[in-house]
């Protein structure tokens, strides 16, 4: 727990170290729980999705970053492999091709790309699909 | 060889007014940074072997001897050049003539014909590298004109290793070109410093030959050049690679996979790596971590967090001191990963 606590900490130096760098990706830390985080990422360009601004919560659990943290959409979005009604999201990377490698800023990119690429394979929305 | 051309280098690319001492200390750097530089030239030469210009060689006959006659007019730099004059006997007859209708027909400042030129000089100078290079191992023709031509190399070679050494400090004698720029372009013409000189003034300083030449004609590629091939390496890339192999945990894909580079901190905890860690590769794919994090990452699922492979060589240790079902386990998962991707 501590050490999830330390690398947590360690993020979050990084992503106020980024901010600039990613103006895609707005990832803001609970002011109270180092454990819940809100992250706001910008709809990638030619997509359905495009000029919207979606919101995504983060649940990172005591194991951070051997295990991955719980991410949802907060924002109702119309995707195969988003719940539409919970926002679940079908993603390897949050499941088992989890890497502790991976940080909180990676997994929202890995969003952005998924919004652009769905995988149909896998859906959590088959209207959409 | 190198020694010798270092200690020339040093002589006479000082300007005249002094600076022997400052010569000697930039005797070191410069070697290296010479023998660097002639790698990359040597690359330059070869990938641009097919783009030869045959209009350079008519003109050639009659240069040359202009040529001569210029560079017997310059006395200071003959006398130590003579054992290795024979170094740029071929180049100098390539290139009088392309120089001389460059300075005299165009200002040197002029970057529309540079474009131009640069396509046309550099096709010129694939046949004399090949002369050049093969000189270096001979060396014994000791013509004035030689040791002329020998005398601009040599200062190529030290405003190399400035620029090189002290780009952050710009040099005062040529605020116009960035130095990544300038050397290439005076390293691929050094015969063009010596007649310039003789066209403007023999005992001139060599920076002030060298520079506004060099980078108004613009021999050597830039950045943004349309006839630079892609394969050349980028001088800015490859100065700005550490930065981002600094940043290693906070990229995608696999970053880690930096050849032989050693991350500075844990990319799990972000806790500075010791030695112990730094020197601890679990895993063939490179991927580095601190044994902390190893050693729970083995009480979990024993991947490796960069493949996602499962840690090979340590498997019996993990079941002593895990549980028994810990191998059961493992193995369905790191099925499922290779079925999966």
């Amino acid at each position: 727990m501590q050490a999830s606590r330390a690398r947590l900490f360690k993020e979050y130096k990084e992503v106020q170290r980024e901010k600039v760098a990613d103006p895609d990706i707005q990832l803001v830390c609970d002011d109270t729980n180092i454990f819940k985080w809100t992250a706001l990422i910008k709809g990638p360009s030619e997509t359905p999705f495009e000029g919207g601004i979606f919101q995504l919560a983060f649940a990172v659990p005591e194991q951070y970053p051997l295990q991955p943290p719980q991410v949802r959409f907060l924002t109702k979005i119309f995707h195969p492999n988003v719940h539409f009604k919970t926002g679940e999201i079908c993603l390897d990377i949050l499941k088992n091709a989890w890497s502790p490698a991976w940080t909180l800023q990676s997994v929202c990119r890995a969003i952005i790309a998924l919004m652009a690429h769905p995988e149909p394979d896998s859906p959590l929305n088959c209207d959409s699909g | 060889m190198v020694s010798d051309s270092i200690t020339r280098a040093s002589a006479h690319a000082v300007p005249n007014t002094g600076g022997r001492d400052l010569g000697k200390k930039k005797r070191a750097r410069s070697a290296k940074l010479k023998q660097c530089k002639l790698d990359v030239r040597r690359e330059q030469w070869l990938s641009q072997g097919a783009m030869k210009n045959k209009d350079c060689k008519e003109e050639q006959n009659s240069v040359v001897k202009a040529g001569k006659e210029r560079s017997n007019n310059r006395s200071f730099g003959n006398l130590e050049m003579r054992p290795r004059g024979g170094q740029i006997d071929g180049s100098i007859h390539h290139h009088h003539h392309h120089h001389d209708s460059d300075v005299e027909s165009n200002s040197p400042n002029s970057l529309t014909s540079s474009v131009l030129e640069s396509n046309y000089s550099e096709t010129t100078f694939t046949s004399s590298s090949s002369s050049s290079s093969g000189g270096c191992c001979s060396g014994n023709i000791t013509e004035d004109e030689e040791g002329g031509g020998d005398d601009g190399c040599l200062d190529d070679w030290e405003a190399v290793a400035d620029a090189l050494a002290a780009d952050e400090k710009p040099k005062n004698t040529c605020p116009e070109s960035p130095p990544e720029h300038e050397p290439i372009a005076q390293t691929v013409f050094p015969q063009e410093t010596a007649i310039g000189s003789d066209q403007v003034e023999n005992l001139n300083p060599p920076y002030s030959r060298v520079i506004p030449k060099a980078s108004g004609n613009g021999h050597a590629w830039r950045p943004d050049d349309a006839f630079r091939p892609q394969s050349l390496p980028n001088l800015a890339n490859q100065l700005s690679l550490p930065n981002s192999n600094r940043k290693h945990y906070s990229c995608g894909g696999v970053p880690w996979a930096y050849n032989g580079v050693v991350p500075s901190s844990c990319p799990i905890c972000y806790e500075d790596l010791d030695f112990t860690d730094t020197s601890f590769l679990p895993c063939l794919c490179g991927f580095r971590l601190c044994l902390f994090c190893h050693n729970r990452i083995m009480e979990e699922d024993g991947r490796c967090p960069g493949c996602r492979k499962p840690y090979e060589h340590e498997p019996v240790e993990a079941e002593t001191s895990v549980h028994g079902g810990s191998l059961t386990f493992r193995l369905p998962r790191s099925c499922s990963m290779i079925t999966r991707s």
